[in-house]
């Protein structure tokens, strides 16, 4: 028998999303029992990287409007425009909060919380602590949730299946990596705040952690994911490592530069008009990738590839420790350059997921009691493409907000038997028991790794052909074959991390499959989606979201209409 | 006093964990290397404070006991083993100020009171000089010429 | 970037199997611009999957991957492998109980970590209506350097303290109880010092600053203990002059 745990609320993730949604939950309801699941200690969650900023008005010349729109042409208008407009009513109450839990925002000589500009925002409208804005963030959530005694954390726990019977979701089965013995952990409704997966690609700023495990649990429960090809290439990555380089550097006043010394983004028409360097993450990314195609990248010797510097030198020392130390340390530490005396080596990389699981505006999913916030999830508020600083906001505002509606659906909800659970959660105890150190047809982790990875840059990289999206499909549909001939080598139960990179790999397996299928379906250019055989935007036919559904035999596409109502889809030029 | 064999509840959970662990090492380089000697050094040093301690109590006490106890603890003073331990004393609390000097300005906050806090360099200049001051007037003091 | 040979000496140890932790030696090719993670992950990856460490980030901030190098304490995503000869030992932080490999028991930590009440105190809990607190650059900067820890834990690795007092809170949670106290909007410092004062608290902080010259971050917990020992006992010595308000 699993052992069994029995909670009001089950929260898997504890990053922002996962960890404001438990207060949220504790502050509706005290008194209330949560279980909050995560694969590591809540402070290692990748939230903890993030480093420009959290948007939302705070000056008095801004307005919500201004960032409603931004947002929205940002998305190149297929975010769901009531979403974006709850978001950034709710933006500022949400830093607020977390200014009150001890963030230390960064100041203004009056005391009131500092902004900075970022790219696509039309003013200062993003709050920071200096560069290391998820890290105080993650830290402040973590140490506040630690003040609610309902919350009891399962860490370094892996959830390997939704428990989901009679079309309602109540717990998960979750392996326990110190003993490597699954639980099934009961709740009468679960949260996903298990963020993107964007270590399916080879170059991405993402940590390890980042595989889409809850994308792929709710894929496999017949929960549509939405918009997934809709990656998020950030302009400045280190080249080798992908180490992210803040955009907060081009907020404070960096310029970038080709091999000849020349800031294209002023020189060239890129679609970023006086923006320059503050334009939008997508059409930067593009810009460098032309730059280097066109001959203007700067060559490095080796295996890396060609890139583009990113200026920071006159903005001096001191701007340079008091706004960005982080950069400057990463930098040395990193690309042994010191960006007060040298320009920093940067290329695009892969950094976030626009789609995620397909959840309406409380962050419900289709199957009842099964919520989804932050990275994981696909609210629409981000549509085709992410502005820089709106996902850390994102995750309090929908992290708060489905905690909040899971405790008023418990209300109603009268539960159920649990025999059908457990029985899951019995079979799944099975399923990862064979797994551990299997026999197998030889095929290995890495290997399946890398060619994930090679699959998914060629076919889904900043520009996609069709010839290569197709050649994905087929290659990833190959690729689930291989996996079930995996061989493991560790048979030893506690601290498997051999079965729980099997595990992950399943997991982007999954991702993989459902982004390349989007991709090959949208015909045409919006936001991070840039097809060359369709250079351009065609709302008569693509104005909407895309919806994958995972199938035993293959993955099935959908679609779904974008929420507009406030702003008709116009040019997107900046 | 610390010593290199391993304490086995050292970090332990207040629950025991669900499985077996290895007991805890101490830390890599304890007691004899890295910069571990000079901080039991540093704590060693405490000896001194105590032992000069409670010689100046005994003086103290033979000056309240007539001249002959307060003659007698003068020449105790002269022997050859006090002053192998004057010696001692005064090198090994010469190197507990300097470990002291170098490590006090980390310990100081961004601000002292309502002023922010100077650089290190002033503040190290500040406790040698403050140091040096103490030392000058103790010896003259001592030496008689400021009675 | 030139290619090397070196010799990863690994601390093994599977409950499952070993009595006791052993070493492995792993003879690897090794790229000069690597950092001592990437050695064990292209270990993990290439050589042998059965070897457990954790890691995440690989940018210095998520605090997952700390581990003794050549016995010192180090953050292994940023810390050169060039920095050392052809052979490096590389095994689990010290001071901790060892769960497998190089995984360390983190529980007890934990426990510390929430001892210290790491969170805003106050007496009445402010709306998001009401707006942000006013907080002066002076302000922030007297608590911002504490509020750096990643809980790596390579200070608790080499503090000496905490290998013969098992109830020392130890230097990153006694820093973040600095942080809180030193903080503007907070008003609990009269609890937290309680804790501080008591046994496993500040007091049993001998100064070695060992979890100074280790932290990867510049933290200074050493720094925050001594300036908290001050704190304390001007604390008491006030109480003398004006009784201290009682914490609820």
């Amino acid at each position: 028998m699993v052992d069994v745990t029995r909670h009001d609320v089950v929260i898997v993730g504890g990053g922002a999303a996962g960890l404001r949604a438990a207060i949220a939950v504790s502050e509706a309801r005290p008194g209330i029992s949560i279980a909050l699941v995560s694969k590591v200690y809540p402070m290692r969650s990748h939230t903890v990287s993030a480093e420009g900023g959290a948007a939302a008005v705070a000056r008095s010349d801004d307005t919500l409007e201004m960032h409603a729109y931004d947002t929205v042409k940002g998305s190149d208008f297929l975010g769901d425009q009531d979403v974006i407009q709850y978001f950034v009513e709710e933006a500022p109450k949400e830093l607020t909060r977390l200014e009150h839990w001890g963030c230390p925002w960064s100041r203004n000589d009056d005391g009131t919380v500092a902004t900075r500009a970022f790219g696509g925002m039309t003013t200062k409208r993003t709050w920071f602590a200096t560069d290391k804005v998820g890290f105080h963030m993650l830290h402040t959530l973590f140490q506040t949730s630690m003040k609610y005694g309902d919350i009891e954390r399962y860490d370094e726990h892996f959830v390997t299946k939704l428990l989901v019977d009679g079309g309602a979701c109540r717990g998960v089965a979750a392996l326990d990596m110190r003993t490597g013995q699954v639980k099934a952990v009961l709740g009468k409704a679960v949260i996903l705040a298990t963020g993107g997966g964007g270590k399916v690609w080879p170059f991405t700023t993402n940590g390890n952690i980042k595989t889409g495990d809850g994308m792929a649990l709710a894929y496999r429960e017949g929960i549509a994911l939405k918009d997934m090809e809709f990656v998020q290439y950030h302009p400045t990555g280190l080249p080798g490592t992908g180490i992210l380089i803040t955009e907060a550097t081009r907020g404070e006043g960096g310029y970038l530069l080709n091999s000849e010394g020349e800031r294209f983004l002023t020189t060239r028409d890129y679609g970023v008009g006086t923006k320059a360097e503050l334009g939008p993450r997508d059409m930067i990314s593009r810009a460098i990738m032309q730059e280097i195609a066109a001959g203007r990248g700067i060559k490095i010797p080796g295996k890396i590839g060609e890139y583009a510097h990113l200026d920071l030198r006159h903005l001096g020392e001191e701007k340079i420790m008091a706004r960005i130390p982080f950069v400057r340390e990463l930098s040395r530490t990193y690309a042994n350059v010191d960006p007060v005396h040298e320009p920093i080596p940067i290329r695009p990389v892969l950094h976030y997921m626009m789609g995620g699981v397909d959840t309406d505006i409380d962050g419900a999913t289709e199957i009842d009691g099964l919520y989804a916030a932050g990275e994981t999830a696909c609210v629409s508020l981000n549509g085709a493409n992410r502005l820089g600083s709106n996902s850390l906001t994102e995750c309090l505002v929908f992290g708060a907000r489905a905690g909040a509606h899971a405790v008023q659906y418990i209300a109603g909800s009268s539960g159920g038997e649990e025999g059908p659970l457990l029985r899951q959660a019995e079979d799944e105890a099975g399923r990862v028991e064979a797994l551990r150190g299997q026999q197998g047809g030889g095929e290995k982790i890495t290997k399946l790794r890398e060619s994930m990875n090679d699959i998914m840059e060629r076919g889904t990289g900043v520009y996609r052909e069709q010839a290569s999206m197709a050649k994905a499909n087929t290659e990833i549909a190959e690729l689930k074959g291989r996996y079930e001939q995996l061989s493991l080598d560790d048979p030893s139960k506690v601290f498997n991390t051999e079965i729980i990179a099997a595990l992950e790999l399943r997991n982007m397996i999954d991702v993989a499959e459902s982004v390349a299928l989007a991709a090959l379906h949208r015909k045409e250019s919006r936001g991070a989606h840039a097809c060359p055989d369709f250079p351009t935007r065609n709302d008569g036919e693509y104005l909407h979201h895309s919806l994958v559904y995972y199938g035993p035999t293959g993955p099935r596409f959908d679609k779904k209409d974008v929420t507009l109502g406030v702003w008709e889809p116009e040019e997107r030029k900046y | 006093m610390t010593h290199a064999v391993p304490r086995v509840d050292a970090m332990k959970p207040s629950k025991p964990g669900p499985t077996r662990t290895a007991p805890p090492r101490p830390p890599d380089k304890f007691p004899g290397g890295g910069r571990y000697p000079a901080y039991l050094a540093f704590g060693a040093c405490g000896a001194f404070l105590m032992i000069s301690a409670s010689l100046l109590t005994r003086g103290i006490w033979a000056l309240g006991n007539g001249e002959a106890a307060w003659d007698a603890y003068r020449a105790g003073l002269g022997h050859p083993a006090y002053l192998v331990y004057h010696v001692a004393a005064f090198l090994g609390l010469t190197w507990f100020v300097l470990r002291l000097f170098r490590l006090f300005p980390a310990t100081q906050p961004y601000r002292i009171g309502p002023l922010k806090r100077p650089p290190d360099a002033v503040l190290v200049a500040g406790l040698y000089g403050l140091f040096f001051t103490v030392l000058a007037v103790g010896t003259l003091f001592l030496g008689g010429a400021m009675l | 970037m030139s290619e090397v040979k070196k010799t990863i000496v690994v601390t093994r140890f599977d409950p499952d199997k070993d009595e006791v932790p052993k070493t492995q030696s792993y003879e690897i090719p090794v790229q000069d611009d690597w950092k001592v993670l990437e050695a064990l992950n292209y270990i993990k990856d290439n050589v042998d999957p059965t070897l457990s460490h954790r890691w995440s980030c690989r940018m210095a901030v998520c605090g997952s991957c700390g581990m003794n190098v050549n016995g010192e304490p180090k953050l292994t995503c940023k810390d050169p492998i060039s920095s050392y000869g052809d052979t490096i030992e590389v095994a689990p932080l010290a001071n901790f109980p060892v769960v497998r490999d190089l995984v360390v028991e983190l529980e007890g930590f934990m426990d510390k970590f929430k001892a210290v009440k790491p969170w805003i105190i106050a007496a009445k809990e402010r709306a998001a209506e009401e707006g942000t607190h006013r907080q002066s650059p002076d302000e922030l900067a007297d608590f911002k350097s504490f509020s750096m820890c990643i809980n790596c834990m390579l200070c608790y690795s080499a503090c000496p303290v905490v290998s013969n007092e098992p109830d020392f809170l130890g230097p990153a949670a006694l820093a973040l109880g600095h942080r809180y106290n030193q903080d503007s909007r907070d008003e609990g410092a009269d609890e937290r010092n309680e804790i501080f004062r008591d046994e496993g608290g500040i007091f049993s902080c001998s100064y070695a600053n060992e979890c100074t010259e280790v932290c990867p971050k510049g933290v200074n917990p050493s720094g925050a203990i001594q300036q908290a020992k001050l704190n304390n006992v001007v604390d008491w010595a006030k109480s003398f002059v004006v009784p201290r308000r009682k914490s609820s």
